[in-house]
């Protein structure tokens, strides 16, 4: 018997494939699953989420309060407005919408769960008269007739839960972003319901919509003035400012509603308000 | 943000290294058992008959390691199945390499064969979470000396 060593060929328990092509492989599937996972997971959430009554809605935002102290004037000038574009908006049974003022720079305003709406005295303080105080307001009661926070939180707690099973710790986490941004999509779709919404409204309360879009040219300035995305988070979900105000223009178009009329300013008692307000907030 | 530029680091790191790493690592290996070539290692459990030669157990043992690059690709592939090409040609190193050590132990010995080679693996890691995943890849096999004085 004889023994000897041969050459063994290269190459028999190794598969020949470029590293980086088997990664862009694997993680163009892995994308593709995750963005359709995500996207089936909020059709599905949203779906449901809007049968949650608003009572459990209500319950689930107890722990939520916001300081509104010392502020009767203000309060008091932003419930009339509130209460008229309430009742414009036929809102179904139980469903309440508590306002807020909140004495902040901050530009800016939105709706949360349990019919909450906070409005910052930045914003206010830029407002050029009452109609597009009451576009604001609307729009923000429209997300929540549309029970757009409570189908938002349950999308995010859906897919934020799902992910973190499936991916879990493993370095496929970086991967669970993707689904983040698909999400800004589907609030986009709220945003331009909302709004028309909110001029269906303001159409019956003033019978035009004029001044209606000054509240998006006041973003829009606002937004060229900062320059940059400081604290800005919150709005960046939105369609633009130039596309909205095309879009609620054809809108009132379309239905044929009065796009002059006469504009309703805010009264000047009410700047001196938040003049005091931001003075006493500094002290 | 800053986890995305944190991998994408990692990732490319592991990438330019790993395969530097790699492509050095054969060189060396093919240079190396070209030379071992003439010390026969065999898997048969019984030594050539009618020949009275010494036996020594010889071993030679790699612990290997992955670097984040392949982890990664081997995780996409928890998700799709099929071949973990990233972890093949890691392992084919490992045994290679241990095998190498061996017979370069056997060599030193002056030995003509080396009998019943066989290979063990063990993973290191086991699975856990948060450890380096490592493997140790040994290989052993009793080498046949010529007698050292006659008998």
């Amino acid at each position: 018997m004889k023994f000897e060593q041969r050459d063994i060929p290269e190459g028999i328990n190794v598969t020949q494939v470029h590293p980086l092509r088997e990664l862009a492989v694997l993680l163009g599937g892995a994308v593709l699953l995750i963005v359709l996972l995500v996207y089936l997971l909020g059709l599905s959430a949203g779906f449901l989420a809007r049968y949650i009554p608003f009572e459990m809605e209500l319950e689930l935002a107890s722990s939520f309060s916001e300081e509104t102290k010392s502020e009767g004037d203000i309060q008091r000038y932003l419930t009339r407005i509130n209460d008229q574009v309430v009742a414009a908006m036929a809102l179904p049974e139980g469903m309440q919408i508590t306002l807020h003022y909140n004495n902040d720079d901050t530009v800016n305003a939105f709706a949360t769960l349990g019919g909450h709406v906070v409005v910052f005295r930045g914003l206010l303080e830029k407002l050029p008269n009452e109609n597009a105080l009451a576009m604001l307001l609307a729009h923000e009661i429209a997300h929540v007739k549309h029970r757009d926070p409570i189908v938002s939180v349950g999308r995010g707690l859906t897919i934020s839960a799902v992910l973190g099973l499936v991916l879990g710790q493993s370095d496929l986490g970086v991967l669970g972003d993707t689904g983040l941004y698909t999400l800004l999509h589907f609030n986009r779709e709220m945003e331009r319901e909302a709004d028309r919404e909110a001029l269906e409204a303001v159409y019956r309360i003033y019978g035009h919509t004029r001044g209606a879009d000054d509240l998006f040219r006041v973003l829009q300035t606002y937004r060229e003035e900062a320059g940059g995305d400081d604290g800005f988070e919150v709005l960046q979900t939105h369609p633009l400012d130039w596309k909205r105000i095309n879009a609620i223009d054809s809108l009132a178009r379309t239905n044929g509603w009065d796009v002059e009329g006469d504009i309703t300013p805010i009264p000047e008692t009410f700047f001196s308000d938040l003049k005091r307000s931001e003075k006493s907030s500094e002290e | 943000m800053i986890e995305l530029i944190i991998f994408l680091v990692l990732m490319t790191l592991g990438y330019l290294v790993g395969q530097y790493a790699e492509k050095r690592h054969y060189e060396s290996i093919i240079k190396r058992e070209q030379k071992l070539k003439n010390l026969p290692t065999i898997a048969s459990r019984f030594p050539p008959p009618g020949k009275r030669l010494d036996q020594q157990l010889v071993m030679g043992s790699t612990v290997i390691s992955i670097d984040y690059f392949k982890r990664f690709i081997a995780t996409l592939r928890n998700l799709f199945g099929g071949r973990v090409t990233s972890y093949e040609s890691l392992l084919d190193r490992a045994r290679r390499e241990s095998l190498l050590r061996m017979k370069e132990q056997a060599n030193e010995l002056g030995a003509e064969y080396v009998f019943n080679v066989k290979y063990e693996t063990a993973s290191i890691s086991k699975g856990r979470n948060n450890t380096i995943g490592s493997v140790e890849v040994l290989a052993y096999g009793t080498a046949l000396l010529r007698p050292s004085e006659a008998p």
